[in-house]
């Protein structure tokens, strides 16, 4: 990465001092405006002091949140669910990505297959995998039936443990080409030499990619994972068009509960106080990410 | 170049088939279905005599012109805003050493950590009081913001590997900064920038969230909440539902195919890598 | 020089003159236009017969145009709810009684009072109508919205498919019912997978609310108190209820599986592809069977009886009741054209004809007595009788987190996540809090 330049230099004058704002600005409006804003009111709202029935400072929502038995639920769920879906995300991701590194016929086709389900917009993503695991006509018990592995249909969605297992199924496979898109680019950014030192050296494949590959993959893997779980974190549509939430509870995420919270059930100073919640938690996990990045860029 | 072994290579490029193209095949085996047997039990894999039926029907009966119209004024929209600021933005930050720098730059950096059921509410009234609910712009707004840190930093990436020379040079003969910017920076990042328009048109193209809390009127609806609709009361027509699905998803897909080198050259090239 | 430029003055003058102008004209001649937002324009059926209806009302009134706005059912108030915040919302709209009180205080209703006096008075008006349904509407002295049809619940089942397992005559009990079920549960290929179920319950989103409730109603119980003040969810009659559909599904296993994800339509496409041979519907569920499957012979295949009680012959209230209501939106530009739109969809000639197209009984009482065509069907007659033995669904704003509290717990109990005592217990606890909450 260059230093920045030219800021300095001898001919600067007074013009030159306001010029970078001129760049910057309308970003940074529109970030004020459209993100900034909202985010204060919500932390407003969940104090109860704007935008509420009867607006006055209180802490009821915040109580009501940790004695709240459904939202403790979802907070883990959402935990469990955001921790297996970035490990798969990394694992598979992973695997594809050296796969497609490899020397292979028609690449490009490969390619394309590898990236089509992140193409795919996540309520649809989760309406199409809804039909999957449709109990009757789904295709999941279409193929167990036809080999013989149950003799009745398995009730997929209506299992939580089942139900959270599809959600999961689901939106590794939509999420998946991301991590590997990063990482195919790290892996191709690694300079043929130092495979061929280590083959020298008499290294195996997995010597290599022990000692090599995953070394140099480093920085990109804890990039591909903070953004990965702040994606999943908030991630809305998927749940939304498959399940709902249910059956129960079983798959409800934080965002989903919120969201139902707001616009179903009219508790905005409730709804906006989870999403205060999860958004300070995001805001910790990204620490690291901020650090690296700052640093890097200063 | 790794060397995985072969056998490695091909059991996972196998298995990657199954599991990224076997929803794809329901949904286009179950697309040409006629109503009945599309929901019929034991499922057949592939219709017992298969009709375009769906498509003719959520084509002249569903209004789906008019949500793929809305789609694509939305997506496109918010892919020319986002680039646009953003690249004004990302050469800011590239070229330009200035007081509050880094709080500016923490700023891009933290909102997009906030997740957008935390916005949308709130949001929504904001619109609302300013007469832009259920408004294209309040939507393409909000769309635009979410993805502009996105933009900024792949820009931004792409612009640092320029050395500032060629400004300076091109400053020496007369250019302003505004031109450098669009004659001399704009052609070498093509591929940042087509990975920024690309990636904003994607994320415009698959919100639901804020869509379903912006806009009401059918006019102006897009194509997911086209299909969210779909699961009435009255009829879950899964063959209808499911070319619904396909054809929101064509147009997001083609856009990949076509552009997919310049993606991953736009992720190879940007700051994502160090 | 000169001379053009006091030319191009005039014609500006004259451009203007003509600008004022045009919106008096055009308003004259161009037709105002009604957004209409109804969840049964996606209904096949009902779709056709609304078009009709608008094609005859524009011809009547040519001042006026109709713009159709489907809503799904499943998003119906979540939606509206969300565009009446904003400020916008359609013009004419049509909701069933469960949210209707919850949209009067918040003021999303316009009050047809004013209307209504032009014509004959509210109090003359409202008097046409059972009681019941013009209570939905009405709040405050004010009325909110015109019933426009009206219908109970009630035990649909596939007569030929009952008599081939044995069972003569629809059960009456929820043992003969159980009975019934059982028999019908098996697989149609000797050897094959189980593809025939006694019934199905709508445990999905959809339409929970109208038909789950009448098991617990049909064993003597019910939700809430009849004032709406306190849970009954802690009574023995919900115990069994609850713990009776809970068997059903778990032990009896005379459902088909995936029973938590089975909304309204899903319920009715197994009833048309004979998939089961009883559910509870309304009689909606006629022509809507009729059309999913021509081969089913709907008419004539599916009969209709009360819903089943503990004890045959008892006298209380079994099962619940649906009534779509029309309402204007109070930001509309065109409320006297709504009016006129209100009205016409709710005359005699209207209601005879949701009756002919979708099997629907008017809420006004002259004419389902005096309509022939009501008077000479079994089924109608039935679900007039029923009317006597039928409740709408808590009418109170907290109405649907109620509801939805309730089909989580079921959903708990089903999933065996709690045991059904366990899950009617958190229930009647989390109904109390919402009661007690001042909203």
């Amino acid at each position: 990465m260059r230093p920045s330049s030219g800021e300095d230099a001898p001919g600067a004058d007074r013009r030159e001092r306001w010029l970078p704002f001129l760049f910057v600005g309308p970003a940074i409006l529109l970030l004020l405006a459209v993100l900034g804003l909202p985010a204060v009111t919500a932390v407003l709202q969940s104090f109860n002091l704007v935008w509420v029935r009867e607006p006055g400072f209180s802490l009821d929502a915040y109580r009501q949140l940790a004695t709240d038995p459904q939202f403790a639920t979802t907070l883990s769920t959402t935990a469990l669910y955001v921790g297996l879906v970035v490990s798969l995300h990394l694992t598979i991701g992973l695997a594809v990505a050296l796969a497609l590194n490899a020397d292979l016929p028609a690449k490009w086709l490969f390619r394309v297959a590898a990236i089509l389900p992140w193409t795919v917009p996540d309520v649809i993503s989760g309406i199409i995998w809804r039909f999957v695991f449709d109990t009757l006509p789904g295709m999941a018990n279409a193929i167990l039936l036809r080999l013989g592995a149950v003799d009745q249909p398995v009730d997929w969605l209506g299992s939580p443990s089942l139900a959270f297992f599809g959600v999961v199924t689901a939106e590794v496979w939509r999420g998946y080409p991301f991590v590997m898109l990063i990482l195919l680019a790290g892996l191709q950014a690694i300079p043929a030499h130092l495979y061929e030192a280590a083959a020298i050296d008499g290294a195996g494949a997995w010597q290599s990619f022990r000692y090599v590959t995953l070394p140099a993959l480093r920085n990109m893997v804890i990039v591909a994972l903070v953004l990965d779980v702040i994606w999943e974190a908030r991630l809305f549509g998927t749940v939304y068009g498959m399940t709902g939430g249910g059956p129960g509870d079983a798959t409800q995420l934080v965002s989903t509960l919120t969201f139902r919270q707001y616009f179903e059930f009219f508790n905005p100073a409730y709804a906006s106080a989870m999403a205060v919640v999860l958004a300070v938690t995001m805001l910790i996990v990204a620490i690291p990410y901020l650090r690296v990045t700052m640093s890097r860029n200063a | 170049m790794t060397r995985p072994r072969r056998p490695f290579v091909a059991l996972i490029l196998g298995l990657m088939l199954l599991y990224n193209l076997a929803p794809f095949y329901w949904v286009v085996s179950s697309s040409l279905k006629p109503p009945l047997e599309v929901i019929d039990f034991p499922a057949t894999l592939w219709p017992r005599q298969a009709t375009v039926e769906a498509y003719a029907k959520i084509w002249q009966q569903e209004g789906f012109p008019v949500y793929f119209l809305n789609s694509l004024i939305t997506s496109s929209g918010t892919a020319l805003i986002s680039s646009l600021v953003g690249v004004f933005a990302a050469y800011g930050f590239s070229r330009f050493a200035f007081r509050g720098k880094l709080a500016l730059m923490a700023i891009l950096l933290t909102s997009q950590m906030l997740p957008g059921v935390l916005l949308v509410g709130p949001y929504f009234e904001l619109l609302s009081r300013a007469g832009l609910y259920d408004t294209r712009l309040g939507l393409v707004l909000a769309l635009s913001t979410i993805t502009l840190p996105f933009s900024v930093w792949m820009l931004k990436g792409y612009i640092d590997t320029i050395p500032p020379e060629i400004d300076q040079a091109a400053m020496l003969d007369g250019a302003s900064r505004l031109q450098v910017l669009t004659k001399v920076i704009l052609p070498n990042v093509m591929p940042g920038l087509v990975a920024t328009v690309t990636f904003a048109f994607l994320l415009a193209w698959g919100d639901v969230l804020w869509a379903l809390c912006l806009i009401q009127d059918q006019a102006r609806q897009p194509m997911t909440l086209g299909v969210l609709k779909m699961f009435g009361q009255f009829r879950v027509e899964w063959a209808q539902i499911m070319a619904a699905t396909l054809v929101a998803t064509a147009i997001p897909s083609c856009l990949y195919v076509l552009l997919q080198r310049y993606l991953v050259q736009g992720f190879a090239g940007s700051a994502i890598k160090d | 020089m000169r001379h053009p430029r006091t030319l191009t003055r005039r014609h500006a003058l004259g451009v203007a003159a003509g600008a004022l102008a045009a919106p008096v004209v055009a308003r004259a001649a161009a037709p105002v236009t009604l957004t209409y937002s109804d969840w049964h324009l996606a209904e096949p059926v009902w779709g056709r017969s609304l078009a009709e209806a608008f094609a005859r009302f524009e011809s009547e009134n040519p001042d006026v145009k109709i713009r159709p706005e489907p809503v799904a059912y499943g998003q119906r108030d979540v939606r509206y709810a969300t565009a009446f915040r904003g400020g916008r919302g359609p013009d004419v709209f049509a909701l069933d009684s469960n949210p209707v009180k919850q949209f009067i205080r918040e003021g999303w209703l316009l009050d047809l009072t004013p209307f209504l006096e032009k014509e004959g008075g509210a109090a003359a008006w409202a008097s046409q109508f059972y009681e019941p349904t013009i209570k939905v509407v009405g709040e405050k002295g004010g009325v909110f919205g015109a019933p426009q049809t009206y219908v109970p619940i009630v035990l649909f089942y596939n007569k030929p498919m009952l008599e081939s397992v044995g069972v003569a005559n629809a059960p009456g009990t929820w043992e003969a019912f159980r009975d019934a079920a059982k028999r019908l549960t098996g697989p149609s290929k000797p050897g094959g997978p189980v593809d025939r179920w006694g019934t199905t319950m709508v445990l999905g989103q959809g339409g929970f609310d109208l038909r789950f409730p009448v098991v617990l109603r049909g064993f003597g119980g019910d939700i809430l108190s009849p004032d709406y003040t306190r849970s009954r969810l802690d009574e023995p009659a919900a115990r069994e209820a609850f713990g009776y559909v809970v068997g059903l599904i778990n032990d009896d296993k005379v459902m088909p599986p995936g029973v938590l994800q089975v909304d309204a339509n899903a319920a009715r496409q197994f009833l048309a592809t004979r998939r089961i041979g009883m559910a509870f519907e309304a009689a909606w569920a006629y022509p809507i069977t009729a059309e999913m499957n021509k081969d089913l012979d709907a008419w004539n295949t599916l009969q209709v009886a009360p819903v089943p009680m503990k004890q045959a012959g008892a006298n209380h209230i079994r099962t619940t009741l649906n009534m779509k209501s029309l309402h204007i939106n109070p930001k509309t530009p065109n409320a006297e054209a709504a009016w006129r739109l209100v009205r016409f969809l709710t005359d005699r000639q209207r209601a005879e004809k949701w009756y002919l197209d979708n099997n629907l009984l008017s809420p006004r009482r002259a004419i389902n007595a005096e309509f022939p065509r009501i008077q000479e069907s079994a089924s109608a007659r039935l679900m007039t009788q029923e009317l006597d033995h039928a409740a709408f669904m808590p009418l109170i704003p907290q109405w649907p987190e109620i509801n939805e509290t309730f089909r989580q717990s079921l959903h708990a109990a089903v999933t065996r996540t709690k045991t059904p005592d366990q899950a009617l217990a958190d229930a009647h606890r989390q109904v109390e809090t919402i009661l007690q909450r001042k909203t």
